[in-house]
């Protein structure tokens, strides 16, 4: 393939650049500046700093809270379906389970439908029967968790297993005759070695928890709110607190973009795991 | 160390039986090589042996021990994997230490043992290298001391020198048997290259679909092979194979090829007119000025010696002589048979006469 002249590139990756943090950009300006400045002539250049929105949001219990719970939800809901997913790859990879295809197609059902076809009976089931007394799932971290647990799960095994099946048997056999226990084989040589499947699988479905918002909504009054549901408070009967949400939108943004950074590389070989005989 | 005894084993999967009642006897400290051709069963005997293949039926005993029903991790043995089965993530250290953290031994005596068996197999300066930055034979040599560090009763080897190179397999070959030697632990060693069981082995289990052809010592093998599996399969060049019957010619018996070739025999309880296949190696067929006339087909020299391939009526024999023979395709030249050397098989059991 003709290599396009290194000008041509920079100057078309530039543009792809710009395109994608334009917005981001953008949203940190309209964060950083007092509503009146908003709605006089747009200027995307910056020349003084209004940090009280971030002040705002850093001040408002209830927000604080919504953050808290975006980040345990999003956390123990990706660590969770990851786990679970990983487990359930390694068996269907290692034993002959009867009907085993069925079953792996069968996990992803539930992705065929969107996810507002669910709304109503996963409103019925954590409000009126998943209870044990008094409590109830509706409006919990560990419901939410649950919840997310039935869209994630079945991606997380879909996205584990080829990393799983491609992780060669003879390994396991090896450890096995190495003297290791069967939970020993996971832990010393499959596991780490599905290290990059499992990271894109924690980001993607710590992605997915911390970006949803329909279920979050319908599900969570108060204790478990999440900062998505958050972001729609400031739109009000009196108005929308732009500034605000924006400054919200910012802090949504920054764990998303920290984990991104860490795992990138992981994410990288994650994709193309078993693409080549490596 | 220990003997081993697999005793009428059965390997079935599902409705197919593979493996159909295979006994052998392993000694103390003998070097044992599971040989044959492509799925007759020598791997699956070996993970059987191993722990990771079920037994149908049979038993097998390492010991006095019968571990039919023990798992892989009690069973004392170490095995050397096809692919070397090197964990990736693991430096050449760790993977050597492997069993010994697994049977949580102190960090002292994993670290000496690792460095003593890193020392025998000349690894003690690649320890903190990772599998991928090794060459193909010290990856052969990281899983031989993965093997080794655990001091265990047997040693398995699945066709552990088939990824290496025509030369490195040579070197490594020397290199197994040099420690089994120093080491004297019983070993049980899978290859299909018959050259391997010839060099390397005690005992040679030749086997096929599911079955043993013979076992004995590797020269037992070769001048006293059991049927015409056996004779073809041990030696290289394979030996030469001819069909026809015993006719009298004079008194004396000999071997009439179906093509109408007269060949030389040994003295033979085979009556006159019994159907017959008659076997020959081609080291032991000689050029002389009499003898069998044959018509040189194609000649090869390999400098050490001259393999011919030369027709006599139907039949295509194979020649190999230590003398330089020129001669031209198509020329004639004649063949030396020694009778002492030729073997006889029944043509219906195949069976040694």
């Amino acid at each position: 393939m003709k290599t396009l002249r290194p000008w041509l590139m920079i100057l078309f990756w530039t543009f792809i650049s710009f395109l994608t943090l334009f917005p981001i950009y953008w949203l940190f300006v309209v964060s950083v500046k007092p509503a009146v400045e908003l709605f006089s002539t747009p200027d995307v250049i910056l020349t003084k700093f209004y940090w009280k929105n971030y002040i705002d949001v850093l001040n408002d219990r209830t927000l604080r809270s919504y953050m808290m719970n975006s980040l345990i939800i999003s956390t123990g809901n990706a660590v969770l379906c990851t786990l679970l997913g990983f487990l359930t790859c390694y068996a269907l990879s290692r034993f002959n389970l009867p009907g085993k295809e069925s079953i792996f197609f069968w996990t992803i059902t539930n992705r065929m439908a969107p996810p507002a076809v669910f709304l109503l009976p996963m409103f019925l089931l954590l409000t009126q029967v998943y209870a044990i007394g008094d409590f109830k799932l509706a409006d919990t971290r560990i419901g939410m968790i649950l919840v997310y647990c039935t869209f994630n799960l079945p991606f997380a095994i879909w996205t584990l297993r080829p990393t799983v099946d491609g992780i060669p048997k003879e390994l396991d056999e090896a450890a096995y005759v190495d003297g290791a226990s069967p939970w020993k084989v996971i832990t010393e040589v499959v596991f780490p070695l599905a290290r990059p499947g499992l990271a894109v699988t924690l980001i993607l479905t710590w992605v997915f928890a911390w970006n949803e918002y329909l279920l979050a909504a319908t599900l969570t009054n108060f204790n478990a709110r999440t900062l998505t549901t958050g972001l729609s408070e400031y739109v009000t009967t009196t108005g929308t607190e732009w500034g605000i949400m924006a400054a919200i939108s910012v802090f949504t943004l920054i764990p998303a973009l920290i984990v991104f950074s860490l795992v990138q590389r992981h994410i990288v070989t994650g994709l193309t795991f078993g693409a080549v005989k490596g | 160390m220990a003997n081993v005894k697999i005793d009428n084993v059965i390997k079935r999967y599902g409705a197919v039986q593979v493996m159909h009642g295979v006994n052998v006897d392993i000694e103390h400290g003998e070097f044992v090589v599971l040989v044959g051709p492509s799925g007759c069963g020598k791997s699956t005997l070996l993970r059987m042996l191993a722990g990771l293949e079920e037994i149908s039926d049979g038993t097998i005993s390492i010991g006095d021990k019968v571990v039919n029903d023990v798992s892989p991790k009690d069973r004392d043995i170490a095995m050397v994997f096809q692919s070397y089965a090197l964990y990736p993530h693991k430096t050449v250290g760790e993977n050597m230490g492997f069993p010994l953290k697994m049977a949580k031994r102190p960090k002292a005596e994993i670290d000496e043992k690792v460095g003593r068996a890193a020392k025998i197999l000349d690894l003690a300066h690649l320890l903190d290298r990772f599998p991928k930055q090794l060459s193909g034979g010290q990856r052969q040599r990281v899983a031989m001391g993965r093997a080794i560090v655990r001091d265990p009763q047997v040693f398995l080897f699945d066709e552990p020198l088939s990824n290496l190179d025509a030369k490195l397999r040579v070197t490594m070959r020397v290199e197994i048997k040099e420690l089994h030697q120093r080491l004297k632990t019983t070993i049980v060693y899978v290859t299909h290259d018959q050259i391997e069981a010839m060099t390397m082995a005690d005992k040679i289990v030749v086997m096929r679909d599911g079955r043993v052809e013979q076992v004995g010592a590797p020269l037992h093998l070769y001048d006293y092979p059991s049927n015409v599996f056996v004779a073809g399969f041990i030696g290289s060049p394979s030996m030469n194979f001819l069909r026809g019957r015993i006719v009298s010619e004079g008194g004396a018996k000999q071997f009439a090829s179906e093509s109408g070739l007269r060949l030389p025999l040994p003295d033979t309880p085979a009556e006159v007119g019994a159907e017959v296949i008659y076997g020959i190696r081609p080291e032991h067929i000689g050029v002389g000025d009499a003898g069998i006339p044959v018509d040189v087909v194609v000649v090869e020299p390999t400098g050490s010696e001259t393999q011919i391939f030369a027709k006599a009526g139907g039949d295509v024999i194979d020649a190999i002589v230590k003398d330089r023979i020129s001669a031209a395709p198509g020329s004639q030249i004649h063949f030396v048979i020694d009778p002492a050397n030729v073997h006889l098989f029944d043509a219906q059991t195949e069976q040694r006469i």
